[in-house]
């Protein structure tokens, strides 16, 4: 495919934020760059130079008989995960790689991905159901892993309020954490037949950053050091701050009951 | 181990890997199949716990299966297979650990704090270093 240098100028732009896009659902640094240079190549770019950070994105394209095209992006979110968009735009890359579209069709379909994100309904099921089942699997009672389950909804509905909120991650989950524990402790002060130790650690996996934490050592193995050092180093922030909302939650609990 | 415990353990982590696949957007038709990967994972576990003592050895292999099984997943149904890891290895993450030393640092037990510490940090290593042999074998495999 031949694009003149407007389209040259529409596509830059398109990979990039599909670019963005990939790192904010939590792909991989290596699969990100890959990604990108696969589909300039597929549009004949002779070369492309696409390199990522956990926070920044930038790429250079370069077309037969024109010049190079330079484009970076900031990256402000961080930290999420949806697989659901990963595999839309591996799934759209694809395709594209295949039998690539006009540039204006790409840009429709990275639109569409771009506004459609996972549902909620999802993310408030799945917390429900893996705090509960997790408090359970570390001992608890049924009525254990139900009354985990009941924060667990409520740590998916805070979390998501919290997240539309300028609060970065390591205070939300400060604050989660230590609402968590307190209304667990609030709940076994009422309710004397329920385990608080099994309750909180139903809930704690749901907000220790498994993802980010493995994504880091699968980015440090592929070479990409910085990003994945950056993620790491995060991850064991976030984890620093869940357990110091825990640790201020039961100190709270064991001063007042 | 009691059969009862083992049964509702496995139950346990095959609804607890269902929870982080819905949790993380996965797509309808892969949640079986994903869910699955912890119920595995934590048989592995529970196996190589009888054969071996201390918890690197056994992590570190259910951490390497977990991997495997998610490359295995994700070559049959043609998708990256970081969809599929994190659920496989979600029921070694040592939550637990994390919760007891935090509740003996809080009660001034500095022995018991530290011992539970270093037992989160062992099951946090071995998962890293399967993790890690794994992908480096991949990559060995698939380097032209």
């Amino acid at each position: 495919m031949i694009l003149n240098t407007e389209m040259q100028a529409v596509l830059t732009d398109c990979l990039l934020d599909m670019g963005v896009l990939l790192i904010d659902a939590g792909a991989e640094i290596s699969r990100v760059e890959d990604t990108l240079s696969r589909m300039a190549h597929a549009y004949g770019a002779k070369r492309a130079d696409v390199f990522a950070l956990t926070n920044y994105l930038s790429a250079t394209l370069e077309f037969e008989g024109g010049a190079p095209l330079t484009e970076t992006r900031r990256i402000m979110q961080s930290g999420g995960t949806d697989l659901f968009r990963i595999e839309k735009l591996n799934e759209l890359s694809r395709e594209c790689c295949a039998a690539p579209f006009s540039p204006e069709d790409l840009r429709a379909r990275v639109d569409k991905i771009s506004s459609g994100k996972k549902p909620f309904s999802f993310v408030l099921g799945g917390s429900i159901l893996a705090a509960g089942a997790f408090a359970v699997f570390f001992g608890g009672s049924v009525w254990d892993g139900l009354a985990a389950a009941a924060l667990g909804a409520m740590i998916a509905v805070l979390g998501e309020r919290l997240s539309r909120t300028q609060v970065s991650t390591v205070v939300s989950d400060l604050l989660l954490s230590l609402i968590t524990g307190l209304c667990a402790g609030l709940l076994c002060h009422f309710i004397p037949v329920l385990l608080m130790d099994k309750i909180i650690i139903g809930d704690i996996m749901l907000l220790i950053p498994g993802l980010a934490m493995t994504n880091a050592v699968r980015n440090i193995l592929s070479g990409n050091t910085i990003s994945g050092f950056i993620r790491l180093c995060e991850s064991l922030i976030w984890t620093g701050a869940i357990a110091g909302g825990f640790m201020l939650a039961l100190i709270f609990t064991g001063l007042l009951f | 181990m009691d059969v009862k415990t083992v049964v509702i353990q496995l139950v346990s982590a095959f609804i607890s890997s269902l929870g982080f696949s819905l949790l993380f957007g996965m797509r309808p038709k892969y949640l079986a199949p994903a869910s699955f990967g912890g119920l595995f994972t934590w048989g592995v576990y529970l196996l190589c716990a009888q054969i071996f003592t201390g918890a690197f050895m056994p992590c570190f292999i259910a951490s390497a299966y977990a991997v495997m099984f998610a490359e295995f997943l994700a070559r049959m149904l043609k998708t990256p297979a970081t969809l599929f890891v994190i659920p496989a290895v979600i029921p070694l993450v040592p939550g637990s650990f994390l919760y007891y030393a935090m509740d003996s640092a809080v009660h001034g037990e500095r022995a018991a704090a530290a011992e539970f510490g270093t037992k989160a940090l062992v099951f946090a290593l071995g998962i890293a270093a399967g993790l890690s042999v794994v992908t480096a074998l991949r990559e060995l495999r698939t380097r032209k």
